[in-house]
């Protein structure tokens, strides 16, 4: 007796600590099942692991694949083009200024990489060839397809298409001669040499003053035979018509083939072309922009709309069309599969919530002996059920997003950030499919008597 | 009366489990049903514990007639009237020895757990209280089980073979836990097969295939109280043979005890 008024005196201290009531019961019996119960626990979490991080991990893919191949697709080229319009005064190019706004008009749309082409006829061997004048840093960021052997262009140095190498024999190293001649140009060579508007010409005028210096400096440094021809070709060029065999000489950096009409133009650095046919500005933009196709489609708007620019602008629709296509069928295809996982997933939570209820067969038939209702015994399996599920899900979208990311590392090399939004609704849809798959196993469970249950065994 | 079986049966398909039987039971009496297994013990108990319902007749309880309550309210009287004793114990698992007590706290009304505490420093487990059932020996389970059926302070309490699983010290211990609780004046209605069991309560009433073959008192006074206040004896209106059809009690000699005993007749 001396005991037990010691225990008894324990219980009231503990009692009056931490006062049980009947939601701290529930909790307790909840507690109780799920980490007293530890290996039936983890079978249940594992189940709705499994799903959640199948899940989120097709998810996430799902979101990221497009994303990818529309970045992807842009690297085939441009989607957009912006080119001097036929009525504006456009005959020197558009300046740097057209092109800025332009690009701001793009820009505002979403990203956008640009480059600017530039395009004169030229003489090689007597024979008209189309050279280009390009940026190359921007148009090899632009036009990640384009197989390059060798180098991109540089000063002195020209990328040649395929078709020009084959015609001429040409190959890495050698040196070809370019003549340019104005009336090939259609006399753009007077529109040139003034500018589109005052203030080009007056800088153009400047810079010819040092290309000159410039173009010497180029030449000994490309091993260019004869300076002084060099010097009388050009000026030649910008004086009047040059016979044959004047013109100045590059060097082959490298030899582009792209399988389209890339491979019958020769690419020389802007500066390049500038000293050759004089400065003036480029006669097409073209940009690959992040924009969907109704975003280009209001780029386009725009840009045509706004006059003053005197430029006009076109969709490429090949390559944004067929980016759309595949990428809806990518995405129909993940949504396809996620359907399948998510009904597996069902099917396999619900048939560890039907063995773990089942297990549980007596236990429910005793808390119905000791007076429970069929709700409140759901009621406790379906608190249960969901904790698996929450469980389950954070650890599922955990292993999921790891998944996804290791995923987009090796096949896409790309980072993925943690979408919260997919995180919190992987872990609600954990919770949702753990309770739903045990509705019919505890519903079928809470209608026996419990007469029969204690029965058994 | 407290409980009053009117010729009720229970008939799985030509069996016959329980047959005709007729019985009342005044609040405070200690009876006990006894026969061997198979004799349908199990399945009256079940009936008297709203756990089942008879095929025909009725089974009132403070005079109510429980065939026509539905679920919710069955429960409500098996929460509120009845405290369970099992054989098997039935404890949740998972769950400690105070937290299964207040369990039927929780499905009754409100837990507390001092309350709880209190019932199992009457059945002598306070200082296992916070244990598992798996880390409890079978007589303290079944302690446990007391505990917990004594909790709501019930009207009845129904036991089912709650020495069945006991070693001989446990038995005492249950069996004068039994005799505190009927001295407080709580009904108990034990199920056994176990002769010197059912020799601890007043009354017993004998079954064999279903049917009630005999009845005894082994407490005159109470005999006495129950026949002043107008009870009769248990009677079946079954045919079978050696049924106690009549009015009057028909004695019976206790197979196991005389096994037990080696025929000697054992006197308290």
């Amino acid at each position: 007796m001396v005991g037990k008024s010691k225990v008894s005196k324990g219980v009231t201290r503990k009692t009056s600590s931490r006062p049980m009531t009947n939601r701290r019961m529930f909790a307790t019996m909840i507690f109780g099942a799920v980490f007293r119960r530890r290996s039936r626990a983890v079978m249940a979490v594992v189940s709705s692991l499994v799903g959640a991080a199948t899940l989120f991990c097709l998810a996430a893919v799902c979101l990221v694949v497009p994303q990818q191949m529309n970045d992807e697709m842009r690297a085939y080229g441009a989607n957009l083009i912006v080119t001097p319009s036929e009525s504006g005064a456009s005959k020197g190019g558009m300046s740097a200024d057209v092109i800025r706004q332009a690009t701001s008009l793009v820009t505002a749309r979403g990203s956008a990489k640009s480059a600017t082409y530039r395009y004169e006829t030229v003489r090689i061997n007597s024979a008209p060839y189309v050279l280009g004048g390009i940026n190359a840093s921007e148009v090899r960021n632009l036009n990640q397809h384009w197989v390059v052997d060798g180098a991109w262009p540089s000063a002195g140095k020209v990328l040649i298409g395929r078709d020009v190498a084959d015609a001429m024999g040409l190959q890495i190293g050698s040196t070809m001669t370019i003549a340019y001649r104005a009336s090939d140009n259609a006399g753009s060579s007077s529109g040139s040499a003034s500018g589109s508007s005052g203030s080009v010409s007056g800088s153009s005028s400047s810079t010819d003053g040092s290309a000159d210096n410039s173009q010497s400096a180029d030449a000994t440094q490309n091993q260019v035979q004869s300076q002084s021809n060099s010097q009388q070709t050009r000026d030649g060029r910008v004086s009047s018509d040059i016979m044959e065999g004047g013109g100045t000489e590059f060097e082959v950096a490298g030899i582009v083939d792209t399988g389209g009409s890339e491979d019958e133009i020769v690419y020389a650095d802007e500066s390049d072309v500038a000293k050759l046919a004089g400065q003036r500005g480029a006669d097409v933009v073209e940009y690959s922009s992040s924009a969907d196709a109704n975003g280009l489609g209001s780029i386009v708007k725009a840009i045509n709309a706004d006059a003053s620019l005197g430029v006009k602008a076109q969709q490429v629709t090949k390559i944004t069309s067929s980016n759309t296509r595949i990428i809806t069928m990518l995405q129909t295809l993940f949504w396809l599969v996620s359907v399948v996982v998510l009904v597996l997933t069902l099917v396999g939570v619900s048939t560890t919530m039907a063995s773990i209820v089942s297990q549980r067969r007596n236990e429910i038939g005793l808390r119905k002996a000791l007076g429970a209702s069929s709700a409140s015994v759901g009621t406790e399996f379906y608190v249960e059920s969901a904790f698996y599920g929450l469980i389950g899900g954070v650890l599922g979208t955990a292993v999921g997003y790891a998944f996804a990311r290791i995923l987009c590392q090796t096949v896409f090399d790309r980072g993925l950030a943690f979408n919260w939004l997919l995180g919190i609704g992987s872990v609600v849809l954990s919770i949702l499919i753990a309770v739903l798959a045990s509705v019919i196993p505890v519903r079928r469970a809470s209608r026996i008597d419990p007469a029969i249950v204690l029965r058994e065994e | 009366m407290l409980l009053e079986l009117d010729h009720i049966s229970k008939i799985y398909g030509s069996l016959h489990a329980v047959d005709d039987l007729s019985l009342t039971v005044p609040e405070g009496e200690w009876l006990a049903i006894v026969g061997s297994s198979g004799s349908g013990k199990t399945t009256l108990m079940n009936m008297i514990g709203c756990m089942d319902t008879p095929s025909k007749g009725s089974v009132s309880l403070e005079g109510r007639k429980l065939e026509d309550l539905n679920a919710s309210q069955l429960a409500d009287v098996r929460k509120n009237l009845i405290g369970l004793v099992f054989q098997k114990f039935y404890l949740v698992p998972h769950l400690t020895a105070v937290e299964n007590v207040m369990v039927a706290q929780y499905y009754h009304s409100v837990v507390n757990e001092k309350q709880a505490m209190e019932a199992l420093d009457k059945v002598g487990l306070a200082e296992r209280a916070h244990h598992l059932p798996g880390q409890l020996s079978g007589g303290e389970q079944q302690r446990v089980c007391i505990a917990r059926a004594l909790i709501n302070c019930p009207k009845l309490i129904l036991a089912d073979e709650p020495t069945g699983n006991l070693d001989e010290k446990n038995e005492k211990i249950v069996l004068d836990l039994f005799r505190d609780l009927h001295k407080q004046g709580t009904t108990i209605i034990v199920v056994t097969h176990d002769a010197l069991v059912a020799s601890c309560a007043e009354r017993e009433i004998m079954l064999n295939h279903g049917v009630l073959v005999g009845e005894k008192w082994n407490d005159e006074e109470a005999r006495a109280a129950y026949e002043a206040a107008g009870g009769k004896p248990a009677s079946t209106g079954s045919k079978a043979e050696g049924a106690q059809s009549g009015d009057t009690p028909v004695g019976f000699a206790d197979p196991t005890k005389a096994a037990k005993t080696g025929a000697e007749p054992l006197s308290e």
